[in-house]
């Protein structure tokens, strides 16, 4: 049979602080043109695994492919959207500079930006509609126009799988959800997107695919079989344990 | 203005060109203070290179001095890896050290020959016109020559890499997936910073240095947005303290380096208060707008 | 103070030299704590620079040199640079450390200036006020000491009258606040201390190395003790030690005091770092290696229970393989099973014994444990806030909870 191969594919990867496991022997596969989340209580490991995919942690055992390469040497196949806690908005740069950033891996160390990686930079602004804002500086944005220039950036990288680490944190509903729409829009065009997330809630209906981790993976599969009340006791445990109604789910997504 | 004049000027210029193009990038990079920090630390390299090879020409004495600008900004380093030091406390462990190292050395060795404590502090920039090198029929200034090179090579750093700094400054965690390590280019920065430092400590003294390197470009930052103009403000408000402060020394027969690092200061709290956007002034003037729509109902 | 500087069994110029070397020590030890528990180290730095153009005022006011009009002048402009670092944060979008460097620069530069402007005059009383610069002990006299104590003790009284409010206040400021405390208040006595210190080491060590003598005392008792009551005073001994050790060494070696006692000082943290029990670099070197020789170790067992689960006993390549381990490591790994006798070589292939055997199941069992207390351990009531080592469940909830999660872990499984 011909299975096609995964966008990312993670197999017993294990990474500790010294002596506690953060992540123990996780298996996981994210299929291409897919929107996938990673679910999973504080502490999970879950922003961990993201960095270990990236080689940003240091890992103990196991092995990541993308596109059925070693990450390693499929590192410009993946954009990275980052958490936003550690970014100066005071920083004197404009936001269709941060969007530029995207185009820096494949201009190269001492080269100069080129107008056609300039060219790139203006269809993601008009992707995420952030064109009137370019000449902005990126303290002067809401943190709703904050992360779609951060989307923006990992677009220009032009990069077939999209890695994100709790990209709506501090962004209010509505916002989430034209972010969420936008992204389903570029799941459309083919992208594989992964997005380790808290909003169960909103997996439920806005994503395909779903990595329920709590330092081991507890379950994985389409989102329909996976973000289930019984599995999500399993990863989520207390949280879980003080709703005992028959559809824990709901109450689950207000709890988190 | 005579030729000796424009000589100091033009010196303390490049020295400011010189720490105008880095500034910025400490002040952002919130390592405003590793510039105090290898300014000090580069005196036991510069008593180190007397006491050994009997000499103060400039590339012996910047070479002995870079060394112990990199111990400074390595073992700074060490000791926050760590993690039992806080990132300020180890700078204020390691800098002193090494400058007690310097003054104990020019104090015991080297005291009243050639070297003179005071002097590594306030500089003599007013003696830069009277060493010389010669280059066929013209006579430049030494310290116009070395600080217009590193001047230069700042420049030069600053142009190539520019993306990679702006990048690694703004955001490093990204800049790592891109392959673009802040660690890297932090130690480049710093290690360019080290070179400024040894060369202006020559000529202008430790406290003009990290006058230059900190005060114009927390200026520039209060009056721009976009960083090219944040770096060429800077530049420009350093020959700015440069050409005021010797004018102000002149008529006050004081220290130059000192007068220079008081203009800096006076730029400072003019933009302190007065920068259009984010000034004092503006602000309260900002806030007092909020208050009054929230005060007066919208009319209808 | 005459009783003190008599103690010495020195000649009285060194007496008075160690004794101000033992009050600079104990007052910037102690008073030094707090800036360094802040996260302000720097700040002692710019205000040690802040308080020459103090010095340089009080002097040209007054015409006079005596120690009192000059402390007085530089405790001023020390509170106007702390001021002046506050508001440039509170106010603008400069950050901490660039306001520390611009109050640091500008005032040391007026400093600068006053100093030069004060040399050219024809002041005949000038000659000596470039000791605040460098500091130089050899100068004090037993009126200088007497001020200094005088000043120590103020400080130090008022550390222990208010030491509860200070250390909410230091520990959670919010909290704190929310007790009615004046956070304010207290967070301004603080910088207080700071400048208070700064003018009882000017004199002695100077603007530019007396960052040091703050910093340095409470960063070597850090590493020896965690509570706030043992470090002040701890704190303060390391202080003393170094102040009286560098100002001996110094006048035995006819060397400046300042610059001695700062070596001392870095000698003193960089040993503590270094050798400190439970907590210094050696210590946790040690940890650290033992850590991962026996994580590699496990793994490396439990890979080769695995593979020989699957059929023959591997090779040592297929098992690397497998494993995803580099080469090196895993020999390494092997290596250590085959001194422990766990695992024997047969014809090139890694086969576990008998007591290697037990190992693994030993190893998979704690796992097992681990991994039902991850899933079932919310269901789990325990006596008290407990937290499971992951290595050894049952060891550090107790049988009865390890009993139970296997019993969970059981139902789940039916």
């Amino acid at each position: 049979m011909n299975q096609p191969v995964p966008a990312l594919e993670i197999k017993r990867l294990t990474a500790s602080y010294s002596a506690k496991p953060v992540l123990w022997d996780v298996d996981a596969t994210f299929p291409a043109g897919r929107m996938s989340a990673i679910v999973g209580p504080n502490g999970a490991g879950k922003s961990t695994l993201l960095k270990a995919c990236l080689g940003l942690v240091p890992v103990d055992a196991g092995q990541v492919t993308i596109d059925g390469r070693p990450a390693k040497s499929a590192l410009d196949r993946v954009a990275y959207v980052p958490q936003r806690d550690a970014v100066d908005w005071d920083f004197p740069i404009t936001v269709g500079e941060v969007v530029e950033m995207g185009r820096y891996p494949s201009v190269g160390w001492l080269r100069r930006v080129r107008k056609e990686d300039r060219r790139i930079v203006a269809e993601c602004l008009e992707r995420v509609g952030m064109s009137a804002f370019a000449g902005r500086q990126i303290g002067a944005l809401s943190g709703g126009q904050r992360q779609r220039v951060f989307i923006a950036r990992a677009l220009a990288q032009q990069a077939p799988l999209l890695l994100m680490d709790e990209p709506f944190a501090g962004v209010d509903a509505r916002t989430e959800v034209a972010l969420l729409e936008l992204l389903g829009g570029l799941r459309d065009e083919g992208r594989s997107i992964v997005v380790v997330h808290h909003d169960l809630g909103t997996v439920r209906s806005f994503f395909d695919w779903a990595l329920l981790l709590n330092v081991r993976t507890i379950a994985q599969g389409p989102v329909g079989e996976t973000i289930v009340a019984e599995q999500l006791r399993r990863a989520y445990g207390a949280t879980a344990a003080a709703k005992t109604s028959d559809d824990g789910l709901e109450e689950l997504a207000w709890a988190r | 203005m005579t030729a000796d004049d424009l000589t100091v000027i033009v010196t303390a210029g490049l020295v400011a060109t010189a720490c105008g193009l880095l500034g910025p990038f400490l002040v952002l990079r919130r390592q405003a203070l590793m510039g105090d920090a290898v300014s000090h630390a580069v005196l036991p390299g510069i008593v180190a290179t007397y006491l050994l090879l009997d000499t103060r020409a400039p590339l012996p004495v910047i070479l002995g001095a870079g060394c112990f600008a990199v111990v400074c900004v390595l073992g700074i380093d060490a000791l926050r890896a760590t993690k039992l030091v806080a990132a300020d406390a180890a700078i204020g462990l390691v800098f002193p050290a090494l400058f007690a190292l310097g003054v104990l050395g020019i104090q015991r060795y080297a005291a009243g020959v050639h070297l003179d404590l005071d002097s590594t502090i306030y500089g003599e920039i007013a003696f830069a016109p009277f060493r010389t090198w010669i280059f066929g029929p013209v006579e430049v200034a030494q310290s116009i020559v070395v600080n217009g090179l590193v001047a230069l090579a700042n420049l030069a750093f600053v142009y190539f890499v520019w993306k990679e700094l702006k990048a690694s400054s703004f955001d490093p965690e990204f800049s790592r997936t891109v392959r673009i390590s802040p660690a890297l280019l932090g130690r480049l920065l710093l290690g360019m910073v080290a070179v400024t430092a040894v060369t202006a400590f020559e000529s202008v003294g430790a406290i003009l240095v990290v006058t230059l390197l900190i005060v114009p470009a927390a200026t520039a930052h209060l009056l721009t947005d976009r960083l090219v103009t944040l770096v060429g403000l800077t530049v420009a408000i350093g020959w700015i303290c440069a050409g005021a402060g010797y004018g102000g020394a002149l008529a006050a027969d004081a220290s130059i380096a000192g007068t220079m690092g008081l203009v800096a200061g006076v730029l400072f709290g003019g933009a302190l208060f007065a920068a259009p956007k984010h000034g004092v002034l503006a602000r309260a003037r900002r806030r007092r707008v909020a208050q009054r729509t929230v005060a007066a109902p919208a009319p209808g | 103070m005459g009783s003190l500087i008599d103690l010495w069994p020195l000649n009285y110029t060194d007496s008075v030299v160690a004794t101000g070397a033992l009050l600079l020590g104990v007052a910037a030890g102690v008073l030094g704590t707090f800036a360094v528990l802040r996260g302000r180290s720097l700040v002692g730095d710019a205000l040690a620079h802040a308080a020459l153009p103090g010095v340089c005022v009080a002097f040209l006011v007054t015409g006079a040199k005596d120690p009192a009009t000059l402390v007085a002048g530089a405790a001023c402009a020390g509170i106007v640079g702390a001021f002046a670092m506050v508001g440039i944060e509170r106010s603008t979008r400069i950050k901490p450390d660039t306001a520390i460097g611009v109050v640091l620069s500008v005032f040391f530069s007026l400093g600068i200036v006053l100093l030069t402007a004060i040399a050219a005059g024809d002041n005949a009383n000038q000659a000596g006020l470039e000791r605040y610069l460098f500091g130089q002990a050899a100068g004090l006299v037993e009126a200088d000491v007497n001020l200094m104590a005088f000043l120590a003790a103020g400080s130090l009284g008022l550390v222990v009258a208010g030491f509860r409010p200070l250390k909410t206040t230091l520990f959670d400021p919010a909290y704190a606040g929310a007790t009615g405390l004046p956070v304010r208040a207290l967070e301004l006595a603080m910088t207080g201390f700071l400048v208070v210190a700064v003018v009882i080491g000017l004199r002695t060590v100077g603007a530019i190395l007396m960052v040091a003598m703050l910093v340095t005392p409470a960063v070597a008792a850090r590493q020896f003790v965690a509570r706030l009551a043992l470090l002040l005073p701890l704190a303060g001994a390391v202080g003393a030690f170094v102040g009286v050790t560098g100002a001996l060494l110094s006048s035995r070696a006819e060397v400046p005091t300042g610059p001695v006692i700062v070596l001392v000082g870095f000698t003193v943290v960089g040993l503590s770092i270094l050798l400190a029990p439970g907590r210094g670099v050696a210590w946790r070197a040690g940890l650290l290696r033992r850590e991962r020789r026996r994580a590699l170790v496990d793994g490396v067992l439990l890979d080769l229970e695995i593979a020989s689960h699957g059929g023959p006993p591997p090779t040592q390549a297929e098992l690397a393989l497998g494993s995803g381990r580099p080469e090196r490591a895993l020999r390494r790994g092997v290596r250590v099973l085959h001194a422990r006798g766990w695992v024997k070589d047969e014809g090139g292939r890694l086969v576990l014994t008998a007591p290697g055997a037990d190992a693994a199941h030993d190893l998979v069992a704690r796992r097992d444990e681990w991994s039902a207390w991850l899933e079932h351990g919310w269901r789990l009531r325990l006596p008290d806030a407990r937290e499971p080592d992951p290595r050894d469940v049952r060891g550090s909830l107790g049988s009865e909870a390890a009993d139970r999660l296997a019993a969970f872990r059981a139902e789940a499984a039916a």
